[in-house]
């Protein structure tokens, strides 16, 4: 299948007068089907990919030995102390809530801008979402440290007269963050279900139609059936919609409701949002350039698509820039010596390296944009990405950390430093990140079929529309 | 495709608007000379009518704002539904240049550092504040003047440059202006987004010289699509009546610029509800100054009055798919957002001058009319013989095609 595309790989050219083909060579509905199906029914296991999941799954038990750890001896495992109350787990949570912005962008704004393109991508950055939030809602649980009262966050009647405060932005953060996952969850196994129903469907095995067949729902692709389905996704993405700007706000506040310098700022909510989006692209770049060539995706996930990914994640860096610039403006111009001092402790103080490396992974490298050449390229656009994650971890570290090691009082400050289980943990979350990408890789639809099949070029001549 | 002359002549405005446009530069003239004539007995050195001026000022240079931002967006998106009204948005954004002129009193009352408008203008002001003084090397009459100017003069050179090339593009047909457009635009966008935040620092939020908020470009920004898409709708929905966009849009248009509306909506109200959260929670006193005076009493019903009316109603009525589809309903809350964005720009600005309650006088309709009708007369004047749609744009076709589905 991969030979059709090699005649003409590029569709990356922008005429005016017609709009570019988002699936490469001649397709059909059945080589669509077939290259996305063939991923999970090849009987071998493939090499490369067991290989990556061993690596995981170690990495995985790394992170629950060490939560395990944690549990039973105490928070104090952990670098956190005062003033830095708050350092790795937050800012592992931010990290991957943030990471787990592109998908429901991916598949409910741009659904609802009408970006087509978005087909090819969506599933598996829904994918990617969920299992970044999942990671991310580890770390607050065990930032805790009794976790065996997280059920005390759960608004329900009880004996104790305890109610959750509903002021405190912590509160929101637990509400906002549930919420995206049971959304995101839902619309991504929604999206699913009539590509489940092809799985079910082209089964050979019993064990394969029965597992496929329970997931699927008893989908048989009648028109009543797409009828309704079509309707609900609609819906779905007009709800997921303000929750891709909801709940990086929410966490937002979780610093700017504070009065802290460097936390507290107004322009937070976008700010967020931005680098949420930004970080997830980031993301999606970093899994989908392996992917594609690995599973033999190229004709489906084409260079067209990874260009306007690299374009939206060269916007959002752009929006970055800015709150940076007009965070350093206003505490300049603020006039206020503590907004001041924060911005010159960043820039000058003991952790100015990590401000600098912030701004040149996520302010500088991804101008390369700018060039259609690094756009196009999946090693540069590789490279870049793997920067901007390094890069949005570090500026979470420097609004968390770098904002308490030194607040208003000189006789409270003092640096922070991560120990062994910190590290542990934030390489550990990598190893459930992955590992739960790499089983989803192997057993589900990693493209969403049915979705390609409506953007084939043939769907224009059969609407008898003329592209002039 | 379809070039005919005759398409090109029913795209252009009727014969008889070169009178309306001179009408409402008279009216507009006029209507200016009232607010002056009546401010002039008051004897405050022009203080209200400054105000008032600022108000409109930032109104009407808003809507030629969020006009150029809806054009460069749809050159970076290489949108397609849009093109047939872009045109509009293309006129309006070039006519900034009209506020270059009316920017004039503006800047001669700051030259004169009178302070009667900008507190740090007036020198004796800067030299006891101690929190003016530090950040005088930015507010000082000078640089505040070569500063506006300058946005002024990137927004209108932008808007005319593009502007120029898509109404080359009228006769040509040629694709490749297309492609020079969208090479322009993203570095424009960023320049527009830039300029726009130091504009609004200077000439909003600089009237309270020791207040800062970082998101205050962008509810400006917000306010500014919002008043623009209203705008466009309202501009659609009569020349689709009166000649020149019949059969170049449909209901799917409207339907689109709808959702557009509804998204300003939301996005002004996030921006709004984040930064009043945020200075609200944290209770420091520099920062809640600005809100103060419009928390309680007659402004407070106003704060309330934008949550319900600029946020809250146009959000429902706006949500569902009937009234973005519907004229009637879709020109009701254009109209409807047109009247709130000049509130919240009132609302914005005239606590400088009486915080303890909205000042209202006869001179502010005068004012409004005034400025309105020169802006408008201009506007009128610039699309003279000019097409209202990029007839030689290669996606018209597309736009006139498309559907929602």
């Amino acid at each position: 299948m991969t030979t059709l595309a090699l005649m003409h790989d590029d569709n990356t050219a922008n005429d005016p007068q017609r709009r570019a083909p988002l699936v490469i060579g001649p397709q059909t509905d059945e080589t669509v089907t077939d290259s996305v199906c063939r991923v999970t029914e090849e009987v071998r296991t493939p090499r490369a990919w067991f290989v990556a999941l061993v690596v995981s799954a170690a990495l995985t038990a790394v992170f629950f030995g060490t939560i395990g750890y944690l549990i039973t001896t105490g928070i104090g495992v952990l670098g956190n102390n005062r003033p830095v109350m708050w350092a790795f787990p937050i800012v592992n949570f931010v990290f991957w809530i943030g990471i787990g912005h592109a998908g429901t962008l991916i598949s409910a704004i741009l659904f609802l801008f009408r970006q087509q393109w978005r087909t090819a991508i969506n599933r598996s950055a829904e994918a990617m979402t969920i299992f970044a939030v999942i990671c991310a809602l580890i770390f607050p649980g065990i930032h805790m440290g009794r976790i065996w009262v997280a059920y005390w966050m759960a608004p329900y009647p009880n004996q104790m007269a305890l109610w959750p405060n509903f002021r405190s932005p912590l509160m929101w953060d637990v509400f906002a963050v549930n919420t995206y996952f049971l959304v995101s969850a839902m619309f991504w196994y929604l999206g699913m279900i009539p590509d489940l129903a092809t799985l079910r469907d082209r089964a050979t095995s019993r064990l394969r139609h029965s597992i496929y067949g329970l997931l699927a729902l008893g989908w048989n692709g009648s028109a009543r059936q797409w009828q309704v389905y079509e309707r609900a996704y609609l819906l779905l993405a007009a709800l997921a919609t303000p929750l891709v700007v909801s709940v990086h706000s929410v966490v937002s506040t979780d610093f700017a409701v504070a009065q802290l310098p460097g936390w507290h700022t107004t322009i937070f909510p976008p700010y967020f949002v931005a680098g949420a989006i930004f970080s997830g692209f980031a993301m999606v770049v970093t899994l989908m350039v392996p992917a594609r060539a690995y599973f033999g995706l190229k004709h489906l996930v084409t260079l067209r698509h990874l260009d306007n990914v690299n374009k939206i994640m060269l916007a959002t860096s752009c929006i970055v820039a800015y709150s940076y610039a007009i965070e350093l403006f206003i505490a300049w111009y603020s006039g206020h010596s503590h907004e001041r001092f924060v911005h010159l402790n960043r820039a000058f103080g003991p952790y100015a390296w990590t401000y600098w490396l912030m701004v040149a992974c996520n302010v500088l490298l991804p101008q390369l944009f700018w060039l259609k050449r690094c756009r196009t390229t999946p090693w540069i656009m590789f490279l870049i990405a793997l920067a901007v994650n390094v890069g949005m971890w570090l500026e979470r570290f420097v609004i968390i950390v770098v904002s308490l090691s030194r607040d208003y009082l000189p006789a409270n400050w003092a640096m922070y430093y991560p120990t062994l289980i910190d590290v542990l943990m934030l390489l550990g979350s990598f190893g459930l990140f992955f590992t739960l990408f790499l089983l989803f890789c192997r057993y589900l639809p990693m493209v969403a079929i049915w979705e390609v099949k409506h953007v084939l070029p043939r769907e224009e001549v059969n609407h008898g529309r003329t592209r002039a | 495709m379809s070039n005919t002359t005759g398409a090109e002549k029913q795209t252009l405005l009727p014969a008889t608007t070169a009178g309306a446009a001179a009408a409402l530069l008279v009216v507009g003239l006029a209507g200016m000379a009232c607010a002056a004539a009546l401010e002039y007995g008051r004897g405050d050195q022009w203080r209200y009518f400054l105000h008032s001026y600022l108000v409109n000022f930032c109104f009407f240079t808003s809507l030629s704002l969020g006009a150029l931002f809806f054009v460069l967006l749809q050159h970076v998106a290489r949108a397609g539904w849009s093109v047939t009204v872009r045109r509009l948005a293309e006129l309006l954004a070039a006519n900034v240049v009209v506020m270059l002129v009316l920017f004039v009193p503006l800047a001669a009352s700051v030259l004169a550092g009178q302070g009667t408008l900008y507190p740090w203008a007036a020198p004796h002001t800067a030299a006891a504040d101690h929190a003016i003084e530090q950040k005088q090397a930015y507010l000082n009459p000078t640089f505040f003047v070569v500063r506006s100017v300058g946005y002024l003069v990137v927004w209108w050179l932008t808007a005319r440059y593009l502007l120029r090339l898509s109404l080359r593009q009228d006769e040509s047909h040629d694709a490749a202006l297309t492609l020079s457009m969208e090479r322009f635009s993203p570095l424009a966008l960023i320049l527009l987004v830039v300029t726009l935040t130091f504009a609004s620092f200077d000439w909003l939020m600089s009237l309270w010289p020791h207040w800062w908020s970082t998101i205050f470009g962008v509810y400006y920004l917000a306010g500014a699509a919002v008043g623009f898409v209203a705008l466009l709708i309202i501009f659609t929905v009569l020349l689709e009546r009166a000649g020149p966009l019949t059969d170049q849009v449909t209901a799917e248009h409207y339907h689109d610029l709808g959702k557009l509306l509804l998204a300003g909506v939301a996005f002004w109200g996030y921006v709004a509800f984040s930064q009043y959260l945020l200075i609200w929670y944290a209770n420091i006193p520099e920062e809640t100054a600005w809100y103060q005076p419009r928390h309680g009493g007659p402004w407070g019903w106003m704060s309330l009055g934008l949550l319900a009316g600029h946020l809250a109603l146009p959000l429902v009525g706006l949500l569902s798919r009937w009234p973005k589809r519907n004229r009637l309903s879709l020109t009701f809350w254009a109209v409807w957002l047109l009247v709130m964005h000049w509130i919240d720009l009132y609302w914005s600005v005239m606590p400088a001058y009486d915080p303890h309650q909205p000042p209202w006088a006869l001179s502010d309709a005068f004012c409004l009319v005034g400025m309105g009708g020169v802006y408008l007369g201009a506007l009128i004047w610039r699309c003279r013989g000019r097409s209202l749609v990029p007839l030689g744009d290669p996606r018209r076709q597309e736009a006139l095609d498309f559907e929602n589905y």
